[in-house]
């Protein structure tokens, strides 16, 4: 490639990731759009394309591109942290094409066939029919494999080279992070089990490993950025892991209060999730002590240029911190507890949760990932944001919000008419579905998605533009 | 230079973060080998000897189920085959299940186990939410053999012209989008009748979970709770 | 442990938002508490602010009461909402304690 500055094979390939991370990225929103538009026109794709269909696509891609973009990162992270070439480059390309096939494999069968009889083959070739872990058996073997795969190369690199406590702390976390994922292979007839089990993945992986694993990216991104103190970055790092696990791997207990486990789980669920929101809290203050902390240094020495290397990207950083104590933090907390949760759970609450706590604490920061890479690619000393960067960041960030706003009002409405007064029956829930308010939620959530997706298409514009732009610093 | 303090030591905190992460998961480890016992599936020995388990053997749906407000425990809990004088299942009653209430252990199992496939192969979870987890596009199922709307009072037995519940859901389920209800329509997945009977079953077998209560006042409510 | 009552009394269809808004509430303050604090030690904001700090830990606190009493809390679930309470007052002096340290030992 012309006028290419990556000097490691690492680093080239992370672009690999991020491109194909940033094209499910979009699938998703697509998707997103179409299930959305769904709830505003019920016929629109019926017995095409429908909701289940959509939504499946909608949360799958989420996941898959994060889970890229992740991968990305660290092959991006690990020749700045090891000092060393990564090991097995080779293998890395390799796994990302079986990865990238075996996607494009499962998304096409989800759209063409996407359900079949009741029977194993279903669930080893076409969908689990579990949420988020809907892709059928091989591909859950073949993501295992990649996932090791992937491991090896970390471990391998991380041994060999400079073992900083950021690399550390990922290899820790990645070892986690596939081990996980085995808990949600099985097949069981036993709804409650199987659903304890299914938790296990999806809560230690977003409430747990995921988190750690940004912690890790911001603290890479503090010290590549802005020129934060390593020793004090890992020191956090270290206490952000503690924090973070402590509360994050019993906090899995408010899954728990409903799907047939003991009573018990109440207490070890509220206790600990309200525990959740700390390291959140944390983390944000941690982002703004240090920037502080680094402009103070430099002012004092008299110079009034800003320390941020990467303007697009730390925005988007400090976004991360706001979005996850936003998203984690307090769309999590106020329906944490049982007494309330009992009335809140599988509301568009939990949806609303979930739209801005995925997007706030994952999102974000490997959206600012895909800005260093930009830099870096174009050898750029310091980078600036352009107009197109201002409005991609704005426009997603509130879309996002004014999506999260409008689901916590169709919510609401949820609660007040289908739980708190009509017992969660059928009709109930039909009568809380046609109230005006949680329509309104429904129309200004499609337009939300809408500003989401173009702020979509300008981000891309803009990633694919940005390093030719000429106020930069080289 | 000030003197160095174990707070500000990274090895400490490497340490710390190791040991907190160790025991917490030791402990989710220790929890889990107390849950899954108690939600291991019963037997149909279980409910012949009326021994209550968290999730009832298959055969449960050869028994009448209700939810019922438990004064013990502070919530409502389902309660098989009637209540006894505790407030609990007496595992006396019994239902018809597509005209027979003798399903042996090994046939029930057989429906919930299809049913349970099914429910899985035909992606439910990603419109309904089953035991309050999946998608909010369509009701919860949790207890959905219960709802007013199935039963002899409620609209699907006429839109389908069945006598009872289990044979109008299962015709529902083959012909989902033939029964329009509202706007938003179930669309058809190709359940057959055999899968739409297990399905049945394994709808009717979550309603015999014990939930801890959710959803709440499920289906008690006729006009509203608090008077509004 | 104390769960025949946990969740025995409904809770009143008035009380939701008022308990939605107060627990949302409850990070925001606590969140403007721990950010003033931090704010004021290192200089961005005057030492008299660090009376707001601590108007915003009473509001927190107020804020987990309400939310709590209005969701019918147990004997275990309120003592646990105090300690949390007493937790997030200690939570900046450790932490600025700590970072102080560190900066000290790394940067004099």
């Amino acid at each position: 490639m012309a006028n290419n500055y990556l000097t490691t094979e690492s680093k080239k390939l992370a672009t690999w990731y991020f491109t194909f991370a940033a094209i499910i990225f979009g699938a998703q929103l697509v998707f997103g759009l179409v299930a959305a538009f769904q709830y505003v026109m019920p016929g629109f794709l019926f017995e095409i394309v429908d909701f289940s269909v959509a939504r499946m696509i909608h949360i799958n891609a989420l996941v898959v591109w994060m889970v890229f973009a992740m991968m990305g990162s660290v092959y991006w992270l690990l020749p700045d942290e090891t000092g060393i070439e990564t090991v097995g480059i080779g293998l890395g390309k390799l796994l990302f094409w079986v990865f990238a096939a075996a996607i494009v494999i499962v998304v096409l069968v989800y759209l063409l066939v996407q359900v079949g009889p009741a029977d194993q083959t279903t669930i080893w070739f076409i969908n689990e029919g579990r949420e988020y872990l809907e892709a059928p058996r091989w591909a859950d073997i073949g993501i295992v494999v990649v996932v090791l795969g992937f491991v090896y190369n970390l471990y391998a690199t991380g041994m060999k080279g400079n073992r900083s406590g950021i690399v550390t702390v990922l290899m820790a976390d990645m070892l986690a992070f596939a081990g996980i994922y085995l808990a949600g292979m099985g097949y069981t007839d036993n709804i409650s089990i199987d659903q304890y089990w299914w938790w296990w993945v999806i809560h230690l992986w977003v409430e747990a490993t995921w988190e750690v694993f940004v912690g890790s990216i911001a603290a890479y991104g503090l010290i590549t950025m802005i020129g934060a103190h390593r020793k004090v970055v890992e020191m956090w790092l270290w206490i952000e892991v503690a924090m973070l696990f402590g509360s994050g791997i019993l906090g899995i207990g408010h899954h728990y209060f409903w799907i047939g486990t003991p009573e018990y789980w109440w207490e070890i669920g509220a206790l600990f999730s309200a525990l959740e929101p700390l390291p959140l809290v944390a983390m944000f203050i941690h982002v703004l002590y240090d920037w502080g902390k680094q402009q103070g240094a430099q002012e004092a020495q008299g110079k009034e240029v800003s320390v941020i290397a990467n303007k697009p990207a730390f925005t988007w950083f400090v976004l991360q911190a706001l979005g996850n104590f936003l998203g984690a933090g307090v769309w999590g907390f106020f329906h944490t507890f049982p007494q309330v949760n009992l009335y809140t759970h599988g509301t568009q609450f939990t949806s609303a949760h979930g739209h801005l706590a995925f997007f706030g604490a994952y999102a974000t920061i490997l959206i600012g990932m895909f800005y260093i890479a930009v830099q870096g690619k174009h050898g750029i000393k310091v980078m600036h944001a352009t107009k197109k960067s201002i409005w991609a960041t704005s426009m997603i960030f509130g879309g996002v919000l004014g999506m999260t706003a409008a689901l916590t009002m169709s919510g609401y409405v949820q609660v007040l008419v289908e739980r708190a007064q009509m017992g969660a029956s059928w009709s109930g829930y039909f009568d809380s579905q046609a109230s005006v308010w949680f329509a309104q939620g429904m129309d200004w959530r499609l337009i939300m998605g809408i500003v989401t997706f173009l702020g979509f298409v300008i981000l891309v514009t803009d990633l694919l533009s940005i390093g030719k732009a000429t106020h930069h610093e080289r | 230079m000030a003197k160095k303090t174990v707070w500000s030591d990274n090895r400490f905190w490497q340490r710390s973060a190791a040991w907190i992460t160790g025991f917490a998961s030791i402990l989710l480890i220790w929890l889990t080998f107390d849950t899954i016992p108690q939600i291991k599936m019963g037997n149909d020995a279980d409910l012949q000897n009326g021994v209550t388990k968290r999730v009832p053997g298959p055969t449960v749906i050869n028994y009448k189920i209700t939810y019922e407000m438990n004064t013990k425990r502070g919530h409502e809990i389902p309660v098989i085959g009637g209540m006894n004088a505790e407030g609990t299942s007496a595992f006396q009653e019994k239902e018809k299940f597509f005209g027979r209430d003798d399903w042996s252990q090994d046939e029930a199992m057989e429906l919930l186990a299809l049913g349970k496939l099914a429910s899985q192969s035909k992606n439910c979870m990603n419109c309904h939410t089953l035991l309050g987890n999946g998608a909010y596009y369509a009701p919860d199922l949790t207890k959905a053999w219960l709802d007013p709307a199935w039963g002899p009072e409620g609209s699907m037995q006429s839109m389908t012209g069945k006598s009872t519940k289990e044979e109008a859901m299962a015709e529902f389920l083959q012909h989902p989008s033939q029964y329009p209800t509202h706007a938003r329509m179930m669309p058809n997945l190709g359940i057959t009748a055999a899968e739409a009977k297990g399905l049945v079953a394994f709808l009717k077998h979550m309603t015999s979970i014990d939930t801890n209560g959710f959803p709440r006042n499920f289906a008690k409510i006729q006009g509203a709770v608090h008077g509004k | 442990m104390v769960q025949e009552t946990i969740i025995i009394q409904d809770i009143i269809a008035n009380d939701f938002l008022t308990i939605f808004i107060s627990s949302s509430l409850v990070l925001v303050f606590g969140g403007f508490y721990v950010g003033i604090y931090t704010a004021v030690k290192v200089g961005l904001l005057k030492k008299w602010a660090m009376l707001f700090a601590y108007i915003f830990w009473i509001l927190t606190d107020y804020c987990l009461y309400l939310m709590g009493s209005l969701m019918h809390v147990n004997d275990f679930t309120g003592k646990a909402l105090v300690m949390a309470a007493i937790g997030l007052l200690l939570l900046p002096h450790a932490v600025y304690h700590m970072q102080n340290r560190v900066h000290e030992e790394n940067e004099h």
